[in-house]
């Protein structure tokens, strides 16, 4: 049992001398041992504090021992050390002297650092190191890449697939993943897993081994011999109890029965929350296929070989190919990534970067803020900085203290900052439903940790350097006279303006950061409460993707929709149901090109696709999707009556711009003409891309499809139907699955949980920045009447009322903010442009608010500047005349 | 350094290392402490009052063999040398002196 070694590293430094520190390391490891017995936990927790308590003492005593008690400059024989602990000494001195304006900027530095290493440790957790296998630096995605762009990742064919794992030398281990999510009926009631088909070097490509059992081996990737399967180790706990005797049993997956050969590793769900994984095997007929590309592939490193030789052989490789295999692979590369960003998601860096930038600003707002604080302290010990000078202290010896008070400062507040991000991040990660979580790897591993706690560290001195270099130059400058006399008013000018530079920038910074929270937040509203096309209120929603073994064909489909729909239509309380290959929001879709009759079909590419569905009659009654024209699908409409297709008014306008599309016909390319029957309204399927996208609809008897997502229109509600409706599908087909059972409105918070978390986040940085701009505007307000309290004084003898003093006071805070609204205004403008172009897409660039929170901010800084407008007025001039 | 003037806590400290005679390191020196007094001692002030004695020369040290259970170091072992038993000495003498006839006072 050994104590957290690197707090016995810190102490062991910290004491210094060798002998000494073996005493006191030696007997915390002797406590140590003995608390143990309490419990591991808490007896880390015990020997850390002691360490850090012991090591912060004694470091104390080295550095100020034998130190003279006062801050004498040291003479020229001091060491660098000695002469520094001093200034330390000194520095915590003049901190402590003056606790309020220590506390409010220790505050603000802890919030703005906070914000900034909560963001940090997102892109840390996701970005840079999302994964944590073993000498991970060597696992490498392989991709083939689009003749369009050379830079897009794409999935890679079998064939092309084998070819590369024969003939690369560079990269080993090649493994091949293909998405297959399956029916599992076992024991209990059946259930839809995320399972992977993999090459059987799958584990060991990522260095893992399995928990119990074993991997693949290469003869399981022959079709006959491949129905095995490892278990996820989640899964075998909660649906097989842990059993270590499921080596050797069976489950059935889709229907057919697989050999447990293993189970892996907890925690392990590599990749997207995979729970099962089954061996990747290929008949003669797949083995060969180069165009149908499906596969993800990942390879390790050869001993040795580097990321480049990879790339350059896979490059050498994929050449080859071109020209052996001219009209499938036609331009067709090959591109090798690291994992991590091989399998990072494409959208994630902008928003990501948004997110980082928009904590700089908040931390360059923080710094202006605590500028200006330093600034207000800076003019109180004027008088203590030029004597000091003029008994000889060196600039940059003034500069140096005055440095290092801001660096404590910094430090001071890593803590607080540690633990805002640790707040924060366990909101932020606990609020992302598990279904989405899985597909974000690292997302569990997000919290403060070493790494962080370091960059922390980095970012407070850096900070600190940012907003403590201004004032310290700015007050060392030597200027005797002015300072040691009297009054010394002829320095205040400077000074004054650089503080009112800072809230001016402080405004400015603020306002964009307001309007781009305005903006997301806007944007989510829309794409949770704005209009879809159809209502999403009081419905239930759930998905099913029937096994092939037990419905094998379209009968069987169209049997086991028509019951399923007839048992959910009847449940008590339910006012409709039907079922639709897909509905809209869901995570998938289905187009096909079509062919208008009487319009000669363009070439392949330029031709017209549309969202394909097909759906149960009730389903326009059940999604309240009004019918503009026309009728929609009844019963009548089957197998073998006439085909006919309801399109949607966009899909309508599209093709019969002037026309009634009613009666007329189209088709899809290659399929059977089908006659228009109805128009719909048109629907959201996904507002960054397709908010009123071209759609037909068929009748599902018509066109029936094995997978289906079922609605149902209860009315109370829908929440409390799921156990119904989970047990209405049982009742057909007990060892059929059904997964997704939610309402329509979690849907919809699913699908936009992104911009939601943009938005939570922009809004929070948002008001960080308002309340930090006030308090900016507040303080220079003021630092400024308590200057002016003289010459207020003589306005006031000389016969200025009391709303005079008033107007002047609360005018100048309103002549700082308005310059500051003007700047941040053309600023928001051009960064509302940004967001509007590349971001949101349907959130346009919105001057009313732009407006809007610039009134917001001036009217703020005029409450700011009344409250000591109002202490001005109350001035009695005979009193503030004498004061001098 | 017979006249050297001991404080209220390095006393305490000097005592319970006389107290404890052979087994004088950190920890039951500290547990000696608390035990008698009933008050609690924090480690890094015990450290201080023990390198202040030992600078005063009223203590000695040594380092003992390395011990498993200590991850292989040494335990610092205290004794107290002549001049600490004379520190000792002078205190006692003084505070006797100045008690004497206080005992109704106080109530004791």
């Amino acid at each position: 049992m050994k104590p957290p070694a690197l707090a016995e590293w810190l102490l062991a430094r910290a004491i210094g001398s060798q002998a000494c520190a073996d005493a006191v390391v030696g007997d915390l490891h002797e406590e140590f041992v003995r608390a143990v017995d309490a419990g591991r936990r808490a007896a880390g927790l015990w020997y850390w504090t002691q360490a850090v308590r012991l090591a912060v003492r004694f470091a104390a005593v080295r550095l100020t021992r034998g130190a003279p008690p006062a801050p004498i400059p040291p003479s020229p024989g001091d060491s660098l050390m000695r002469t520094l602990a001093v200034e330390v000494r000194h520095a915590v001195r003049a901190l402590r002297k003056r606790p309020v304006p220590t506390a409010i900027v220790v505050l603000t530095l802890a919030l703005c650092l906070g914000a900034n290493a909560a963001i940090f440790a997102i892109v840390d957790a996701l970005v840079i190191r999302p994964f944590h296998y073993p000498d991970v630096d060597r696992v490498v995605s392989v991709t083939e890449t689009d003749p369009a762009s050379d830079f897009r990742r794409e999935t890679v064919s079998p064939a092309n697939f084998l070819d590369w794992r024969r003939q690369s030398t560079a990269v080993q281990q090649l493994t091949a993943m293909a998405w297959w999510d399956v029916n599992l009926v076992g024991r209990d009631e059946p259930e839809r897993v995320q399972g992977f088909q993999v090459s059987a070097d799958f584990f060991g490509t990522l260095g893992v081994a399995p928990a119990l059992g074993r991997g693949f081996i290469a003869s399981e990737e022959t079709m006959g011999a491949h129905r095995r399967a490892v278990l996820g180790y989640g899964l075998w706990q909660r649906r097989f109890a842990g059993d270590p005797a499921i080596l050797g049993q069976t489950v059935n997956l889709n229907g057919e029965p697989y050999d447990v050969v293993g189970v892996a590793p907890s925690g392990f769900d590599f990749p997207m929350g995979a729970q099962v994984w089954v061996p990747l095997a290929f008949d003669a007929k797949a083995a060969a296929r180069r165009t149908a590309r499906y596969l993800t592939v990942i390879g390790r490193l050869a001993p040795g070989r580097s990321l480049e030789d990879a790339q350059a052989e896979m490059a050498t490789i994929a050449h080859r190919l071109q020209q052996q295999y001219a009209d499938d692979n036609r331009d067709r590369g090959a591109r090798v990534y690291t994992l991590t960003q091989g399998m990072m998601d494409e959208g994630l860096g902008p928003i990501l970067s948004m997110w980082q930038a928009s904590a700089l600003f908040v931390l360059l707002i923080g710094c202006a803020n605590i500028a200006n604080l330093l600034l207000a302290r800076a003019a109180e010990r004027e008088r203590e900085l030029a004597v000091r000078l003029a008994i000889g202290a060196s600039r940059a010896r003034v500069v140096r203290q005055l440095l290092i008070e801001s660096l404590i400062l910094g430090l001071i507040a890593v803590p607080g900052a540690l633990l805002a991000a640790h707040g924060g991040l366990k909101v932020l990660v606990s609020y992302m439903p598990a279904r989405i979580a899985r597909f974000v790897p690292g997302w569990h591993d997000i919290d403060v940790d070493g790494r962080l706690t370091l960059v922390t560290i980095a970012m407070a001195v850096g900070t600190a350097l940012v907003f403590g270099l201004l004032p310290a130059l700015h007050s060392s400058r030597p200027r005797l006279a002015e300072a040691l006399k009297s009054g010394g008013r002829s320095i205040a000018g400077s000074r004054n303006r650089l503080r009112r530079t800072l809230a001016i920038a402080e405004v400015a910074l603020a306002l964009p950061l307001l309007v781009a929270a305005g903006m997301s937040a806007r944007g989510v509203n829309r794409f949770l409460n704005g209009p879809q096309g159809y209502n999403p209120d009081g419905v239930l929603t759930m998905r099913a993707v029937l096994s092939e073994g037990r419905h094998p064909d379209a009968a069987a489909w169209r049997r086991f929709a028509d019951q399923a729909v007839d048992r959910l239509g009847t449940m008590p309380g339910v006012e409709a149901a039907a079922a639709a290959n897909v509905i809209p929001s869901i995570a998938m879709g289905q187009s096909r090109d079509i062919e208008i009759d009487g319009t000669p079909l363009p070439e392949p590419g330029r031709r017209s696709s549309v969202h394909y569905r097909v759906v149960t009659p009730r389903l326009f009654d059940v999604l309240q999707l009004p019918i503009a024209t026309g009728r929609a699908f009844t019963a009548g409409d089957r197998e073998g009556s006439q085909r006919v297709a309801i399109v949607s008014e966009s899909l309508a306008r599209r093709h019969w711009p002037a026309a009634d599309p009613i009666g007329r016909r189209m088709r899809v390319v290659g399929g059977e003409w089908l006659t228009i029957v109805g128009v719909c309204g048109d629907v959201v399927h996904d507002w960054f891309i397709d908010r009123r996208a071209p759609t037909m609809y068929l009748p599902y008897e018509q066109a029936p499809a094995g997978f289906m997502a079922f609605v149902v229109r209860t009315s109370a509600d829908p929440a409390n139907a799921r156990a119904d409706a989970v047990k209405a599908i049982a009742a057909v087909d007990r060892m059929q699955p059904v997964f997704d059972v939610m309402t329509y409105r979690e849907l919809l918070r699913d699908r936009t949980i992104g911009l939601q978390y943009v938005a939570a986040i922009m809004t929070t940085f948002g008001l960080f920045a308002l309340v930090l701009a006030i308090v900016g505007v507040y303080s220079v307000m003021a630092y400024v009447v308590t200057q002016r309290t003289h010459e207020i004084g003589v306005r006031m003898a000389l016969g200025a009322t009391r709303a005079d003093v008033m107007r002047l006071t609360v005018g100048q805070a309103g002549r700082l903010t308005g310059v500051g609204v003007a700047i941040g205004a053309a600023l928001a403008v051009a960064l509302g442009r940004l967001i509007e172009a590349g971001l949101l897409g349907i959130v346009a660039n919105d001057y009313r608010m732009v407006a809007g929170f610039g009134a917001i901010l001036v009217a703020s800084a005029l409450v700011a500047g009344y409250l000591p407008a109002r202490r001005a007025a109350a001035v009695d001039p005979v009193g503030a005349l004498r004061s001098e | 350094m017979a006249d050297a003037y001991l404080g209220e806590f390095e006393h305490i400290v000097l005592l319970a290392i006389l107290r404890l005679r052979e087994d004088a390191y950190a920890i039951p020196i500290r547990e000696e402490i608390e035990a008698k007094t009933g008050r609690s001692v924090a480690r890094g002030a015990l450290y201080t009052a023990l390198d202040r004695l030992e600078a005063k020369r009223c203590l000695r040290s040594r380092m003992s063999a390395p011990i498993a259970e200590r991850g292989g170091r040494s335990r610092r072992y205290f004794t107290v040398t002549p001049a600490g038993l004379a520190a000792l000495r002078t205190s006692r003498r003084a505070l006797q002196q100045l008690w004497q006839g206080l005992d109704e006072v106080l109530d004791v």
